[in-house]
């Protein structure tokens, strides 16, 4: 690490960022939004969230040669990273802000002009074509020394920083999670530490700092406090009316993908807590008027968040659960620092996307009874594979086993050339018409 | 005889009938046990009934194997294999197992995954005794001995296969490139007694010839349409060698010669070439293409995409550049399988050939 840069960015961290975000805040308090009359009033939190993403990425581009950095997968027990303070980006974070910038096309456009196919995940060719151009909406997005991903998620985000590592010529770290498709067994466990074990070597060699461990279990526990803490801020929605809907919670889990184990996580989240346990006591609903109240699957068509908020508000409904949202505060219970490893494992194996469709359908039955969801809407995403296969059967089981309408909608999380509004529209309008049979 | 007939005579004689999805999969263990391996990869069906289960950005691999099992089709097989592919698969696998109320037993088989370390190999090691396990509660107690005999015919058939592909690569061996790959896919649901003596058989027919000529190499998941096969006869060129995922990257491998039948199958797992659905790192896959080049005097790659073929389309645009780079020709075919020959890939093939001609 070069001390001229460790220097700036210190500096950076003290007095710029917070100077870039005083001058920001100034900047926005002259601009006001005209309020939606389908809407209650926003969540104060908003700012907070905008004021930490943003210095988030502004420092990224300091950490360069002052810190390690490692891009990391939403999926990674990034807890083993945090011990050797490396600076994480996540590419899938950053693919989702371009797609809501709806910058999508463009980017991904660079990717598919130096021959990767239109059919691959957008967020996979989003990074790269910001990779190949230096395109990005956040200023810059420093050079990784370390790649570190997990196929929990996916297998796609192995091909794709296989992909990085060939072009940067740096490590790359791939943490197996062997998929569920009945139970996870004890040689699954067993080969996940060992993994784990591997892989403290390279982190210090890569980042030249020794592991220490009573560090990685404090940040175990913050790691753990932050992904309960969202827990329960998701559970605030069981209350009717909801104080928040699912398009909010898509903004406001960017904490706890890119900063799981970081203090900010933890105050940001029970700064929200006490926000939305406020609005529940004065009997504030996200909507004005929630009369039907929906469940979302699939990750968020980041372009359309806006546009699908207004439109569902304008008809009473809302979302008041989600399988993605809730997926950093499902398996968070197993985290133990007394088998530390060993109970990474098994948070990080047993995540949604990695466990078989029957445990889907469980959680999808169980998320509708508690949160009283009347309805589905269901994104098949062209992107992604291992979310959207077995939605039709889903689709079907749930209508078959509770009674439980659907929609489907075909899209894209953020390259919406897969995109037909006129498509949707009609789905959408037959969807709102039987919700009120 | 037609693969139906084969397996349906495999029955008779009191062997279980495994349907084996794609792609890495101990068949020696299978074969202890009794059982045959019927590989899924292209059946030759209209895809009709997967739709309502697979969306239209699903690969038609996938999509002609739960086709099979939806027309009935797969009902003469005593249970199923999912070995862990692709995301693809592995929610189909779930499908099956889970929505579809099948009854028959279903198997899956995950291997770890690329970049390798030690705890790889313990894992590989200790699923093939997991797998093991699982079988004998179905089919009774494995003996060892039939394992290692199984297991020493694996490198027999090996030693042969090798023998034919180092042939074909240095133009001695006169086969057709249609009859070539009809012969060694076979293998995809022969019981090794009767595929080694029909390998050996091929291998004394076409060994010498005239098999020189323009050359190229098939990268990619599978040769279907086998039109292609056929095109590239008529075009006087000679596929010299196969980076694909269901012939070459499976079977050129040294086996490992340990006395454990189960040391063994592990170091042949990881000593089959590289391949995108094991994640193996670019550079591997880049020298050992390279390699196949340099053997055969190759001057051109066809990349033979099946459409929406993740693994596969995300290593394309980096294998092109190393072999552009090593001044060979590469042309890619993106395409849904069992649809033929269109005028356009015709075309497209034949300007290609005239290119490395
Ligand atoms: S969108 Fe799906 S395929 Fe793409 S990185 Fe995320 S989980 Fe993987």
């Amino acid at each position: 690490m070069s001390l001229t840069k460790s220097i700036r960015y210190n500096f950076m961290k003290d007095i710029g960022a917070p100077a870039v975000m005083g001058f920001a805040k100034a900047g926005k308090k002259k601009r006001r939004r005209k309020p939606n009359p389908n809407f209650g009033p926003p969540l104060k939190c908003a700012n907070r969230l905008k004021e930490i993403m943003t210095r988030h990425y502004f420092l990224s581009r300091y950490a360069e040669g002052a810190r390690p950095v490692a891009w990391v997968t939403s999926g990674a027990p990034v807890e083993l990273l945090r011990p050797f303070d490396f600076y994480t980006i996540y590419p899938e974070n950053h693919g989702a802000l371009c797609g809501a910038q709806r910058l999508g096309p463009e980017l991904c456009s660079v990717a598919e002009e130096h021959g990767y196919n239109q059919d691959l995940c957008s967020y996979a060719r989003i990074d790269i074509g910001h990779f190949l151009s230096g395109k990005t909406p956040v200023g810059k997005l420093p050079r990784p020394d370390i790649l570190f991903a997990s196929n929990n998620i996916c297998q796609t985000v192995a091909y794709w920083y296989k992909v990085l590592a060939h072009q940067l010529k740096i490590p790359f770290l791939l943490f197996d999670t062997p998929y569920n498709f009945e139970e996870i067994t004890e040689n699954d466990i067993t080969y996940m530490v060992s993994q784990l074990e591997e892989m403290i070597p390279i982190l210090e060699e890569v980042s030249g700092k020794r592991f220490n461990n009573q560090r990685f279990e404090q940040i175990m526990l913050l790691a753990r406090d932050s992904s309960f803490t969202w827990g329960e801020v998701l559970a605030t929605m069981k209350t009717e009316p909801a104080p928040m809907t699912i398009f909010d919670a898509f903004i406001h889990l960017a904490p706890i993908v890119s900063l799981r184990g970081l203090p900010v996580a933890l105050d940001y989240y029970q700064t929200l807590l006490d926000e939305l346990r406020e609005r529940i006591d004065r009997g504030i609903g996200a909507i004005k008027n929630e009369r039907k109240r929906l469940m979302w699957d699939n990750i968020a068509i980041w372009y359309k968040v806006r546009d699908f908020s207004n439109l569902f508000a304008e008809h009473g409904m809302n979302f008041v659960t989600a399988t993605y949202t809730n997926a950093w505060a499902e398996t968070i219970s197993n985290m133990d620092t007394d088998k530390p490893l060993e109970s990474m494992a098994r948070t990080y194996s047993l995540v949604v996307l990695n466990n078989n469709l029957n445990h889907r359908l469980g959680l999808m039955e169980r998320l509708i009874k508690e949160y009283k969801v009347d309805g589905l809407v269901i994104h098949s995403a062209k992107s992604c594979k291992p979310y959207s296969v077995g939605q039709y059967d889903l689709k079907r089981l749930l209508m078959d086993r509770l009674g439980v309408p659907s929609v489907v909608i075909d899209a894209d999380i953020t390259d919406f050339r897969a995109y037909s509004e006129e498509q949707t529209r009609t789905r959408l309008e037959a969807f709102f018409e039987g919700m009120e049979d | 005889m037609t693969r139906r007939e084969y397996l349906s005579k495999q029955k008779e004689m009191g062997r279980n009938l495994i349907g084996v999805f794609p792609a890495y999969y101990p068949k020696e263990i299978l074969w202890a046990f009794n059982a045959v391996p019927a590989e899924i990869w292209d059946p030759p069906l209209e895809i009709a009934g997967a739709n309502a289960h697979l969306q239209p950005y699903i690969c038609s691999v996938a999509k002609l194997g739960l086709e099979l099992i939806l027309q009935g089709k797969g009902d003469i097989l005593d249970g199923l294999l999912f070995p862990h592919t692709c995301d693809s698969i592995q929610n189909l696998a779930s499908i099956v197992y889970d929505y579809l109320g099948l009854n028959k037993p279903c198997y899956f088989f995950y291997h770890p995954k690329a970049p390798y370390r030690n705890s790889s190999r313990t894992y590989y090691l200790e699923q093939l005794r997991s797998f093991v396990s699982r079988l004998e509660k179905d089919m009774g107690p494995l003996d060892g001995g039939e394992l290692k005999h199984r297991v020493e015919q694996g490198h027999h058939l090996a030693a042969i296969l090798r023998e034919i592909y180092d042939l074909r690569s240095q133009g001695d061996f006169s086969a057709s490139n249609a009859e070539f790959y009809r012969v060694i896919r076979q293998g995809e649901y022969l019981h090794p007694d009767d595929f080694i003596p029909l390998l050996e058989g091929f291998l004394g027919r076409s060994k010498g010839g005239d098999g020189k000529g323009s050359a190229v190499i098939l990268s990619g998941i599978l040769a279907n349409p086998p039109e292609i096969l056929g095109l590239l006869d008529d075009l006087g060129v000679r596929v010299a060698n196969d980076d694909l995922l269901n012939c070459g990257r499976r079977l050129l491998m040294e086996p490992g010669r340990m006395e454990d039948p189960f040391e063994a199958l592990t170091a042949n797992y990881f000593a089959m070439p590289p391949c995108t659905t094991k994640d193996s790192p670019l550079d591997e896959r880049v020298n050992d293409l390279l390699k196949k080049i340099e053997k055969s005097s190759t001057k051109g790659v066809i990349f033979y995409m099946v459409k929406f073929c993740e693994p596969e389309l995300f290593d394309v645009p980096q294998m092109v550049a190393a072999v552009k780079t090593a001044g060979v020709a590469t042309l890619i075919i993106d395409v849904d399988l069992n649809q033929g020959l269109s005028g356009q890939l015709t075309t497209r093939v034949e300007a290609f050939v005239e290119m490395i001609s």
